[in-house]
Formats: C-alpha cells, sequence, structure tokens
C-alpha cells in the first residue's frame, strides 16, 4: 500500500509543483532578473548591472522608508504582542462573557486594510482637529496613527492565537509554582511565558512580516504624507513603480533588498523563538 | 510541630451543593495519613484544601495551630506531589528542584549541596541534567518527591502519585515513599483510591463518601471493625461478600438464617443483636473467611455452606470463586485445589469468628 502511494508520488505532486512555479517561481526569478534591468514592459528589459541598485541605495525617500518601516515595526511588534498577551491572560480568567469579548477583539481583523486606514483617518483627524491640525501635519501623528490602527486590527488575531498557548498550559504548573514559592509575577515569567513560547514564535512572526510589509492602510491612512516622511517600504516601492516612468527596475531593486531584510529578521527571529521552545 | 485540624470545614463550588459538607478531621504530627475513596468523594478537594489551592467555605483550617484560611500556598510549609507530576518542562531535572528554593533566595551553594542530597537518596544524580520529557515515569516521579524534598517541609501532600506507574513500579515506590516517611520525620497526608496503597503505607485511614468521612483508623482495624457496609465493602479486595439473611434465635443462641442455611452466631454477638430477632440485617463475610479445608467445618457442619462455581480464577497460590447463594454473590478465596472444578458444587465453611453483621437500614455495623 505504502509502495504504491509513493510509485504515484510525482503524480499527485505535480500539480502543487507546476502552480508553484508557474505561480511563484517563475515571477520570483523574473523579478530578481528585472532588478538589474531597465524596462518599462518585461519584453524591453536592458541588462544595467547593479545600476539599479547603486541608484535605490541612494534614494533618500527609500533611506527614509526604510528607517520609518524599522522604527514603525519594532513599536508596533512590541506595544501588539503585549497588548495581545495581556488581554488573551485577561480573557481566560474564569469571569463572564470572556467569549463576547473574544469575538469583539477579533472582529477588526476582519475589515480590509483600506477601508480600517479610512476609518482610522477620519477619527484620528476629528481628533487633531481640535487643536487645529491633521495626520498629514507632522510625520509623528502619520507615525502613531499607523501604530494605532495596526494594534487596532491585529491584537484580536494575534489575543486568539495566546489563548490557545495559555489554556495549553496545565494547571497545575501553576499550582506547583505557586507551592514552590512563585508569586504572579514569578509565575508569569518563569512558567507561562516559557510554555506559550510557540505562540509567541507564530505571533512574533506574523506581526514583524506584516508590520514590515505593510501597505493599505499606509496608502489609506497618510500615503506618504507629509512630503513622503510617513512612507513605508512597500508604499515607497508602489510610488516608484506606478509613479515615476523609469524607474519601474530601480523599485524592482527595492522590492529584492526588501524581500532579503524581511526574510533574513523573519528566519533570525524565528530561529531564536524556536530555540526556547519546550516540548511536553 | 505540623498537626493539621479541620474545623467543621465546608467547601462549596457553587454555593449550593456542599462538596464537603462539614470536615472535622485531625491529623498528628509526622503521621502518615491517607484519603480513601471512590472518584469525587471530595478527597483531592481536602488535599488541594490543605494546599491552598482550593478555599475553604467555611470553617477553620489550622496547620501546626496557625490558622490558615487566608494564607497563600507558599507560606503553608507544605509541598505537594501531583499525580501528574507537574515537571516544569522548559527546565532540567536540577532547575525543577532548585526552583522553589531559588524563588527563596536561598546561596547558591546551599541550592547545590542540597539539590545533589536529595537526588542521591532518590537515585536520580545522574538525570540532573535532562529536561522531564527524557525520564521513564517512574523517574520523573521521584523528580517530583525530590522537588518536594528539597523544600524540607513540614507537611508533604501525595495527590494519587502512583496511579500513572506500572504495577511493578508502583509496589517498588510504595515501599520507597514509607521510608522516606520514615527517614523525614514529616506528617504525609496522601490521596490514593487504591486500597492496596492505602492498607500498607498509612499510619491511619480516612474512609470519604460524598465528602463525608465515614471512618478513621488504622489499616487493620478498618479491615477487622469496618463501621458500616460502604467501609467494608471499599476496603479488601476482593471485597467483602453481604448476604441478606434473618436473625433467629432457638435453643438460646442466635443464628443468622439465609437460604436453607443456619449459621450459628458467636455468643458475645447475643447482646447487640437482642433488638434484631426475627428481623433482616445483612451478614458480611470476606472472602478468605470461607475455607474449603476440612479442619474449618464444625462437627455437626453448622457452617457449611455449598456454592456452585461459576468463575474459578487462579490467583496461584490462591482460588478466587465466584458464585451466588440466594440472589447474593458470592466470592470464596481458598487455597489452591486441583479438585475444585468450574460450574460443580463446594462445600465451604464459614468462619464465623469472622461474621460482621449490618443494620439493613442504616447500613451501620451492629456487631463483629
Amino acid at each position: 500500500m505504502q509502495k504504491n502511494i509513493r510509485k504515484y508520488f510525482p503524480v499527485f505532486a505535480l500539480p502543487t509543483l507546476i502552480a508553484f512555479v508557474v505561480a511563484f517561481l517563475y515571477p520570483f526569478a523574473m523579478g530578481i532578473y528585472l532588478s538589474f534591468t531597465k524596462f518599462t514592459t518585461v519584453e524591453n528589459a536592458k541588462f544595467v548591472g547593479f545600476d539599479n541598485y547603486i541608484q535605490a541605495f541612494s534614494d533618500k525617500d527609500f533611506l527614509n522608508a526604510l528607517w520609518f518601516t524599522t522604527k514603525f515595526t519594532v513599536v508596533s511588534v512590541l506595544t501588539i504582542n503585549i497588548f495581545a498577551f495581556f488581554l488573551a491572560m485577561l480573557l481566560t480568567k474564569a469571569i463572564k462573557g470572556t467569549n463576547l469579548f473574544r469575538s469583539i477583539f477579533f472582529m477588526p481583523n476582519l475589515i480590509g486594510g483600506i477601508v480600517l486606514g479610512y476609518i482610522w483617518n477620519l477619527l484620528i483627524n476629528g481628533v487633531l482637529n481640535k487643536y487645529g491640525v491633521d495626520i498629514t501635519f507632522a510625520a509623528k501623528y502619520g507615525f502613531w496613527g499607523l501604530v494605532i490602527l495596526m494594534n487596532w486590527q491585529m491584537i484580536g488575531y494575534m489575543m486568539i492565537i495566546y489563548i490557545a498557548g495559555l489554556q495549553n498550559i496545565p494547571t497545575d504548573l501553576n499550582e506547583a509554582a505557586s507551592i514552590d514559592g512563585a508569586n504572579n509575577f514569578q509565575i508569569l515569567r518563569h512558567i507561562t511565558i516559557p510554555m506559550v513560547m510557540p505562540s509567541i514564535t507564530i505571533c512574533m512572526f506574523l506581526t514583524i512580516t506584516n508590520s514590515f510589509k505593510l501597505f493599505d492602510q499606509n496608502l489609506a491612512l497618510t500615503k506618504g504624507a507629509p512630503g513622503k516622511q510617513t512612507a513605508m517600504v512597500a508604499l515607497d516601492i508602489y510610488n516608484n513603480f506606478y509613479g515615476r516612468i523609469g524607474w519601474q527596475g530601480i523599485g524592482q531593486a527595492k522590492a529584492v533588498v526588501f524581500f532579503i531584510i524581511v526574510a533574513v529578521i523573519a528566519f533570525v527571529q524565528l530561529w531564536g523563538t524556536r530555540r526556547k521552545e519546550v516540548e511536553h | 510541630m505540623a498537626t493539621i485540624t479541620f474545623k467543621n470545614v465546608v467547601k462549596s463550588y457553587d454555593g449550593v451543593n456542599n462538596v464537603i459538607p462539614g470536615l472535622d478531621l485531625e491529623i498528628k504530627d509526622r503521621e502518615f495519613i491517607i484519603l480513601v475513596g471512590p472518584s469525587g468523594c471530595g478527597k483531592s478537594t481536602i488535599l488541594r484544601m490543605i494546599a491552598g489551592l482550593e478555599e475553604v467555605t467555611s470553617g477553620d483550617l489550622f496547620i501546626a495551630d496557625k490558622r490558615v484560611n487566608d494564607v497563600a500556598p507558599k507560606d503553608r510549609d507544605i509541598a505537594m506531589v501531583f499525580q501528574s507530576y507537574a515537571l516544569y518542562p522548559h527546565m532540567t531535572v536540577y532547575k525543577n528542584m532548585a526552583f522553589g528554593l531559588s524563588l527563596r533566595k536561598m546561596p547558591k551553594e546551599d541550592i547545590d549541596r542540597k539539590v545533589t542530597q536529595v537526588a542521591k537518596i532518590l537515585d536520580i544524580e545522574k538525570y540532573l541534567k535532562r529536561k522531564p520529557k527524557a525520564l521513564s515515569g517512574g523517574q520523573r516521579q521521584r523528580v517530583a518527591l525530590g522537588r518536594a524534598m528539597v523544600r524540607e517541609p513540614s507537611v508533604f501532600l501525595l495527590d494519587e502519585p502512583l496511579s500513572n506507574l506500572d504495577a511493578k513500579l508502583r509496589t517498588e515506590m510504595r515501599s520507597q515513599i514509607t521510608q522516606l516517611h520514615n527517614d523525614l520525620q514529616a506528617t504525609f497526608i496522601y490521596v490514593t483510591h487504591d486500597q492496596t496503597e492505602a492498607m500498607t503505607m498509612a499510619d491511619r485511614i480516612v474512609v470519604l463518601k460524598d465528602g463525608i468521612v465515614n471512618q478513621i483508623d488504622t489499616p487493620q482495624n478498618l479491615y477487622n471493625h469496618p463501621c458500616n457496609m460502604f467501609v467494608a465493602g471499599f476496603i479488601g479486595s476482593p471485597q467483602m461478600n453481604f448476604i441478606n439473611a434473618k436473625i433467629i434465635a432457638a435453643d438460646g443462641k442466635l443464628y443468622a438464617s439465609f437460604s436453607d442455611y443456619k449459621i450459628p452466631l458467636l455468643e458475645r454477638m447475643c447482646d447487640p443483636l437482642k433488638e434484631y430477632i426475627d428481623k433482616d440485617v445483612v451478614i458480611g463475610i470476606r472472602p478468605e473467611n470461607f475455607h474449603s479445608e476440612k479442619f474449618y467445618f464444625k462437627e455437626d457442619e453448622s457452617n457449611k455452606i455449598e456454592l456452585f462455581t461459576n468463575i474459578v480464577e487462579m490467583m496461584g497460590s490462591e482460588l478466587n470463586l465466584y458464585g451466588e447463594i440466594d440472589g447474593n454473590k458470592i466470592v470464596a478465596k481458598v487455597p489452591s485445589n486441583p479438585n475444585i472444578k468450574l460450574n460443580s458444587n463446594v462445600s465451604l465453611a464459614i468462619n464465623t469468628e469472622k461474621i460482621h453483621i449490618f443494620d439493613k437500614d442504616t447500613q451501620n455495623v451492629i456487631c463483629d
């Protein structure tokens, strides 16, 4: 039986393999190739070596976007995970209405990024207008607006993952720790956090990659204004590609650099947090 | 001094039904006490109340003369061994054992000395660097014991600590725990539903049913003088046989009459049974108090019954014979004998010295 199935392995794997090659591998390889060319369409690409990469790294907007994205990622990854974790802690206690609260906190995740961006644009501007400014008045407003938006959208989702992790901790571990002499903070530090490391790995991965790749919320909330000060990397690449004639190759080079940065950070994070996971 | 006293302790989870309706119990210092009873009888709840993991709904709980109703588990000078061991999976065996001591800010050298010393006693020295998942059930069990021992508490609470082990290891660990109790000179409170553990390890056994203490006594007394049918049936394996009978008086003597038999009762039973003449009672006979050897039959064969064997269990040196008399299921434990066959009548002598007589309505013992 096992042998028979193994014999047909290529037949079963082929459709997926073809889809993977056509829809991912080929465009990805093509993207890398195009980053070394000057082009407007794929058919008129001319090889230019590392020119696009040199131009990309000399573009102030790109460097600003990289710095802005990094700052945004650090702040939102921390805030989202801390808030989500404590909400999960709260909603795994035996209090009434936990299911209702869980559903409510998860709901923002069901709304699309563009819609969320416009909603928060209205809300934040509604508040800022009272002080005679709006979200595009200074980069700091856009930055914190994006942080709030991202928190609002992601906390519920991460909370669900943390809840699953917390519910997986046997209650007698906490009881054993409290008999051993641990107070609530020590139980959190020595038992709860190490025990939810698998959830932390997933949540960190999702929040890091999603924060780095943020695009539609950025487009809808600030569009990079004022100037291009609040443009994140994805928006900067988009602007290059569709907003500046002859910059397609540079946009492509930026996209490759962007991919490498996100991939390296995600892998380092996965390696770092996975090491701390425990098998029961 | 780590005496533990329950004064009218009530435990209720929902405020309506009392899991423990009102417990009065005194556990002496350095005593090995075992709480037994069927599932859901409240034995683990009592243990968890001592540990401080469950709140006392009303009443007073004292440990060493100090009221501990509102004292945190860490301040009760207790250690607990859980059924699941509750070892911290992300810590090594050493760290598992040292955790409680490091929380108490004990100097590292002292922690190291204590952990090594206890590991040596429990023979787990070579596993100190391993994580719990790399240990067998028996080794985990010993680590859990070690974690409790390094703290040198005055009370050890053990919640069915052997139930996840295989039969051979369980027997081995039983004697180890008894030895530990002798060496440590601490109060041990042990919860189990396994009556063999209770009988072999305890100084005193507390038999519980529906949160109510039925009897507190030494294993010997519980076995020989159970206070009611529940205790009589719960302690002993196979369990005590109960036969519906009537007390009749003839020739100045009393007899227990059932089926076609009239079993003479001892003279000392006459007085307590006076009120029960011509009334229905339940007589209790332990399986080993039926005998197949000739020596036990009275000359007039008044203590003889016939049992038709439905099942014959070969236990090695003994046979368990299963049958029925007058609708009462009977088990007799007799020495192994090739002449005893399945589906045949076996003559058995009842040891009349060991008959227990219970009130049919209250199920309490009348005399034994």
